[in-house]
């Protein structure tokens, strides 16, 4: 009788102990598990990759959680238990220095834990960069502050980005001027965008996603890319296959409207509302609300009136005339390359409805 | 109170500090360097700078020279020979001037291209001009030392001064002999 | 008028004539040369600066010796000291003496805190709220230019408080190291004192560099500066925030150099590798990263600066240079340097567990080593920062591999000390709490280093507050909580008193809860999809709640560390007065005198036993202070005789087995 009492205060600790790591394990395991199954901790899972990414979410919250626990459980309890009780200032504890075999083992184990991750990991990594053969492709180039998207296939540009649902998209990415970088979290994958021409294939990256559930998201760019970086986002639209096809067709589309409704439409799609409002607010550009029309004030203290010539050179050339107030350097310098010279009298045409 | 002197605080002792200081110094300095190297073989794979062989190799033999007085000078200076140790030092010290100027005032001014100039004109101007400051600020050392000598600073025994500034100087001597071929000789003309 | 002829002033005297001389240099070149002498008025302004820093360091004077020793002129070895001049004129002036510079490091990281932790309130406060307004209020429009917009000083104001923050603990590791290195290994000071001080003093004027980039328009670019960003967006700021990197980096290349040789050479004779202080390893393991890493964040930046000045082209990849070689560059340093950060305290902790468990430190040996592999294994992992940033995609796997081994070293110290506490007889003082606090909110950061390590999911997390919080838990943990510690647990050693327990409890009680409720939620908001460095934030995410939580907690930080300083000043002045060895510790500095003398110890002293053997009350005490006493016919030092000469390296104190 003894000798059991004697058997479970020298061995009876490590029985508790290991109980609570146990049981503190499931606990955390379990709430951090359930908080991302239901969207409390990660947000929902659209895209097959995330589904991957979340199995190894899950593995990872285990692993910490047990980690955690072991090393808390086992403080606390010789923090609770092994305290000083009224001895004195120095009274010992158990003289013990060390012991190889237990260091040992706690390298070998955690090097085989992590080991075993790093394959694991390895695989999905190697799983949700698999290519399919049907896969869209989409050109994504980001420049400060906006999106925009291009597909090949059909034509279409636009600042939106619409995908169809189920099918893999072939996302190649290039900045025009500084990092950026494509994210959906809802799709957990991010890669950056290099600045790179057109073209220029050992700086354009890719990134595969195969959305899976229909409904609205957003790009949100995840590199610091000066002022505007917190509002440089993009609509993603991921819509049934049909709706894509028309979506696209539409896009792509010659203009056949009238000069300004076009001028709209690629006002739109190349991503001038980033800096440029139509109501009146001031956001990072002067807005284009009774502008067309108006005398400009310029920084080197002249003004001009803003004819068709102002708006077409402020747009080709921004840094000849700067508006009073606003910063050079600020606005792309390449619409020159990137719209017709018809696009660009559309827009001006398009400016020139929202002037006095 | 006890005034005591241990080993530490003897000469042989701090020379021993020293020369872990120096070659410590050395090792973190070597560093940079061979962040340049990488850097210059990311930037230009397979290619090199359009440069003037001549002037690259004359200035080659200019500082492979003065590291053999370099070397000269210390062997007199432990041998507590001053007259010839000054000549030595003077010898290495001119030879480093006319490395510096071959490629300051030479190779830098004949150049086809200037430092904003493409990956040639950055990585040329980056290195020869992180490893020309080097060579100045071994030419001040060497002179220091020359001038202190002239004083009678140092003995055949304690020349602690001499040694450091022999070190530094083969130590910017075997760093151009990794420069040299790097941007002389690796690679085609881009 | 003391004041004013302290070497401080006249170096911060002589930065501000260095720096307009700097500036009017190349503005009369540009006039001469027929530029427009200030546009731009970068070069002038990076080279201004430049020569600031440099005059600094000869006003304050810590050039004056080697200039002497230049012109052949020795100078004594020790200091002289003015007894007129009160007791702070020497803490303004260049000193020599490591426990003086250890202290200004110290009080210098603090300052740094102080600036750093109030940047952090005030672009806290602005993400209070979804929407950019704080920041846009007029005054701060008055303060730094009117085309200062509320976002683009948020930017500055993060990128700051980032990089202020790595200098306090740059700083903070410099006193941890300066401070207890040479007293733990019986040195009456550093190898090379002057060095030392010059150390020292190149941060004063980097630090005032850096905080200058916020009115040269500040940055928008992060502390990590990437170009292009940072080469052809971002206003003049970065060019004077690189630079002061660079200024302050030689602290850390000299200090490192500094400990690394005092380490070796200058050990008491008799104490071998594995008898030192566990902490004296630590700081060992911290050097060899320093020494060697740090010359690549200066070539970086320099880089940088080089590309802004003078259009040489690294970095811009429409024109063949490349952004990618730049982060490797980078952080081939700032990935060893967190390793800088928490090693220190990591040993502290490691130090300062045993005397209060009373217990020996479990597996010493493992523990040492383990600083070792964890700064070897730090080199080979740096692109882990960068499995997003589109580097070659095949490396992604090898730096997956390498990163995730980082936990077994630092796994082997968490269960060493947790060996360590298992049957002890624990103490709760104030020291004792923070180690505690540290290990759980260290753990907390290491456990969450492995799922940014895992390239898949690190795609997810990548530039998001998990990341925020990842390094928040590691800092606090790794190099916070410890350097509390550590100044509660020396507090007597340089003030001769104690500081107050109760108000350490408080500040403890305060800081701890609420330093893991802010991590907590930076964690959470980055899984649901939060950003770093983004001055307005989506209010569809529904984190705005969450958000509130961490700029109060923040707050309660501060005024945490607010209680602290007034305790630390009440303390030094009122405090209880520390006799002797007040935690009962065997470390030869307890067995000093409270404050320390000014040459540590009279004489060397002895290693006779084992450095925490806390669990034989009746066994060998770690050192021998006057060994000359107990044994006076056995001359284990040379320092018994004057003119004996160095025993030719060797070994000369037997381990005293049973005497
Ligand atoms: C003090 C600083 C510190 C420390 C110690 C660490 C430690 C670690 N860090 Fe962290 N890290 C930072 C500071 C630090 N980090 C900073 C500042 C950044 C952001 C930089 C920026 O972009 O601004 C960052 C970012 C960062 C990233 C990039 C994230 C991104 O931006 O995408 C990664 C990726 O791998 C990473 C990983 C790790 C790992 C694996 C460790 C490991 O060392 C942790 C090891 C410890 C443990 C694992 C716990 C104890 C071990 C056990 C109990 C054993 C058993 C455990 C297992 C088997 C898992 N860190
Ligand atoms: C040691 C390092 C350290 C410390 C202590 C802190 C402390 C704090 N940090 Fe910071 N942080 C970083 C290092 C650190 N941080 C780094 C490296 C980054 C990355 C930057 C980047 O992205 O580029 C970052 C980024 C960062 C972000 C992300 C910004 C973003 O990307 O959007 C946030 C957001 O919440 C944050 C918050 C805080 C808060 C609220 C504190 C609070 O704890 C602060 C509380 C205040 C104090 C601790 C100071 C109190 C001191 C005094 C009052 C002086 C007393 C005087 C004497 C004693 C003399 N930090
Ligand atoms: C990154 C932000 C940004 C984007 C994107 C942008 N602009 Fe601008 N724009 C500015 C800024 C800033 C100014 C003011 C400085 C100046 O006058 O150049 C400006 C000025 C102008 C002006 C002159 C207006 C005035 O009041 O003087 C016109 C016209 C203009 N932009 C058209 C466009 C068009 C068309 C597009 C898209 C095809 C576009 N901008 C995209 C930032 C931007
Ligand atoms: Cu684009 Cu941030
Ligand atoms: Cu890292």
């Amino acid at each position: 009788m003894r000798s059991l009492v004697n058997l479970i205060k020298r061995y009876g600790e490590y029985v508790f102990v290991a109980i609570f790591v146990v049981l503190s394990t499931y606990a955390l395991g379990a709430f951090l598990t359930a908080g991302a199954a239901n969207g409390t901790i990660l947000p929902l899972q659209a895209s097959r990759e995330a589904v991957e990414i979340d199995e190894l979410f899950n593995v990872q919250f285990w692993l910490i959680a047990f980690f955690f626990s072991l090393i808390v459980v086992f403080m606390l309890w010789s923090v609770i238990f092994h305290r000083r009780r009224g001895e004195d200032d120095d009274a010992p504890g158990e003289d013990f220095e060390g012991n190889s075999t237990l260091e040992i083992v706690w390298t070998i184990i955690p090097l085989g834990i992590v080991l075993a991750l790093a394959v694991y990991g390895g695989s999905v990594l190697s799983n949700i960069e698999r290519r399919a053969t049907d896969a869209l492709e989409v050109n994504v180039i980001g420049q400060r502050w906006a999106w925009r998207f291009e597909y090949p296939e059909s034509g279409a540009v636009s600042s939106d980005l619409v995908l169809p649902v189920d099918r893999q998209v072939l996302l190649r990415m290039r900045s025009d001027d500084v990092i950026h970088s494509f994210w959906v979290p809802e799709f957990r994958v991010k890669q950056d965008l290099l600045p790179a021409t057109f073209g220029d294939e050992d700086n354009t990256r890719e990134l595969r996603i195969t959305p899976t559930i229909k409904g609205d998201y957003k790009v949100r760019c995840a590199e610091l890319c000066g002022e505007l970086h917190y509002a440089m986002l993009a609509d993603v639209m991921v819509v049934e296959p049909e709706e894509f096809e028309t979506w696209a067709a539409a896009q792509a589309a010659e203009c056949d409207l009238e000069a300004a409704d076009c001028g709209a439409r690629w006002v739109e799609q190349y991503g001038c509302t980033a800096c440029h409002s139509f109501d009146g607010t001031q956001v990072v550009g002067p807005t284009w609300l009774g502008l067309a029309g108006s005398q400009v004030l310029l920084d080197d203290g002249s003004s001009v009136l803003a004819d068709e010539i102002y708006l077409e050179t402020s747009i080709i050339n921004p840094n000849d005339q700067i508006h009073e107030g606003f910063q050079p350097n600020v606005m792309p310098v390449n619409f020159e390359e990137q719209l017709t010279e018809e696009q660009i009298a559309e827009i001006v045409a398009f400016i020139q409805t929202l002037g006095e | 109170m006890a005034h005591t002197t241990d080993v530490r605080d003897t000469y042989a002792h701090k020379l021993g500090n020293n020369r872990w200081g120096l070659w410590l110094f050395i090792i973190s300095d070597a560093a940079v360097f061979i962040g340049l190297f990488i850097t210059r073989f990311i930037l230009l794979p397979g290619q090199r700078p359009e440069l003037d062989q001549t002037i690259g190799l004359i200035v080659t033999v200019m500082l492979l020279a003065s590291s053999f007085f370099m070397y000269r000078a210390e062997v007199h200076m432990r041998h507590g020979n001053l007259k010839a140790f000054q000549r030595s030092i003077l010898t290495t010290l001119i030879l480093g001037v006319i490395f510096l100027l071959g490629v300051v005032a030479v190779e830098w001014q004949i150049a086809h291209f200037g430092p904003a100039d493409g990956q040639e004109g950055a990585i040329f101007y980056v290195m020869t001009g992180f490893h020309a400051f080097h060579v100045l600020t071994g030419v001040v050392l060497l002179y220091w030392v020359y001038n202190n000598s002239k004083r009678g600073v140092y003995t055949k025994e304690q020349h602690w001064g001499v040694e450091a500034a022999a070190v530094y100087w083969h130590f910017i001597d075997v760093v151009w002999i990794f420069f040299y071929p790097a941007l002389y000789l690796i690679g085609t003309v881009a | 008028m003391t004041f004013l002829s302290t070497g401080f002033v006249r170096g911060l005297i002589a930065q501000a004539l260095g720096t307009l001389a700097g500036f009017a240099f190349v503005t009369g070149i540009r006039a001469l040369s027929g530029l427009e002498p200030f546009d731009p008025v970068e070069p002038a302004l990076v080279s201004g600066f430049a020569v600031g820093a440099l005059a600094f360091l000869f006003g304050v004077g810590v050039f004056d010796d080697w200039l002497k020793w230049t012109r052949g002129i020795s100078t004594s070895d020790h200091q002289e000291h003015d007894p007129e001049k009160p007791w702070w004129y020497r803490y303004l002036s260049v000193d020599f003496d490591h426990k003086v510079i250890g202290l200004q490091y110290g009080a210098a990281a603090m300052l740094t805190m102080g600036i750093g932790g109030s940047l952090a309130l005030l672009f806290r406060t602005e993400l209070a709220t979804a929407n950019v307004d704080f920041l846009e209020h007029f005054i701060f429009g008055q303060i730094f230019g009117e085309d200062h917009t509320g976002a683009s000083l948020f930017n500055t104001f993060i990128s700051l408080h980032g990089m202020i923050m790595i200098v306090t603990m740059l700083l903070g590791v410099g006193a941890l190291s300066n401070y207890l290195v040479p007293l733990m290994i019986g040195a009456n000071d550093m190898a090379f004192p002057r060095l030392n001080a010059f150390a020292f003093w190149v941060n004063i004027p980097g630090a005032i560099v850096l905080l200058a980039s916020m009115f040269a328009g500040g940055f928008d670019t992060g502390w990590t500066g990437y170009p292009p960003n940072s080469t052809g967006y971002s206003a003049m700021g970065v060019s004077l925030f690189m630079l002061a990197v660079y200024i302050v980096g030689f602290s850390s290349i000299f200090g490192s150099l500094n400990v690394i040789v005092t380490i070796f050479r200058m050990r008491v004779p008799g104490m071998k590798l594995f008898e030192m202080p566990i902490f004296v390893w630590a700081a060992m393991a911290t050097a060899f990263i320093q020494l060697i890493a740090t010359q690549f964040i200066g070539l970086s930046f320099l880089m940088v600066i080089l590309q802004r000045l003078f259009g040489m082209n690294f970095f811009d990849s429409t024109a063949g240079g490349s952004p990618v070689l730049f982060q490797h560059l980078f952080w081939f340093y700032s990935h060893p340097a967190v390793y800088v950060f928490i090693l220190p305290g990591l040993g502290l902790i490691s130090e300062l567990l045993p005397v209060f468990v009373r217990k020996p430190l479990f597996g010493y040996k493992w523990v040492a080593l383990s600083s070792l592999g964890i700064a070897l294994v730090g080199y080979f992992v740096w692109a882990h920062h960068m499995f997003t940033a589109g580097m070659a995609s095949y490396l992604r796997v090898p730096f997956m591999y390498s990163t995730l081994l980082v936990a077994i070293p630092t796994g082997v110290k968490f269960f060493s000390w947790v060996g360590t506490m298992w049957r002890g007889k624990m103490r709760f003082d104030t020291p004792m709490l923070f180690v505690l606090g540290s290990v759980v909110v260290f753990l907390l950061g290491g456990v969450t280093g492995p799922p940014n390590a895992t390239v898949a999911s690190n795609l997810h997390l990548h530039d998001t507050y998990w990341v925020v919080g990842h390094f928040h838990n590691t800092m606090f943990g790794g190099f916070m909580f410890p350097w509390f510690a550590a100044i509660y647990y020396y507090f007597p050693k340089f003030t001769g008193r104690q500081m107050n327990e109760f108000w350490g409890k408080l500040h403890f009680w305060l800081m701890v809860p609420a330093f893991l409720v802010m991590s907590t939620y930076q964690m959470l908001t980055g899984l649901l999809g939060m950003r770093r460095r983004i001055a307005g934030y989506d209010a569809a995410l529904g984190i705005e709640g969450y958000q509130v939580i961490v700029t109060w907690a923040g707050f309660l930080i501060f005024f945490a560390v607010i209680i602290f300083a007034i305790n630390f000043v009440v303390s030094a002045r009122r405090g209880e007065v520390a006799e002797g060895n007040i935690w009962k510790s065997r470390s030869p500095i307890w067995q000093l005198p409270n404050p320390i003398p000014l040459h540590n110890y009279e004489r060397p002293f002895r290693v006779v036993g084992e450095p925490y053997d806390y669990g034989d009350p009746n066994g060998h005490p770690y050192v021998d202070l006057d060994p000359s006493d107990d044994a006076p016919d056995e001359p284990t030092t040379p320092s018994d005789s004057e003119e004996q000469q160095a025993p030719g390296g060797a070994d000369p104190a037997p381990a005293p087995t049973g005497d």
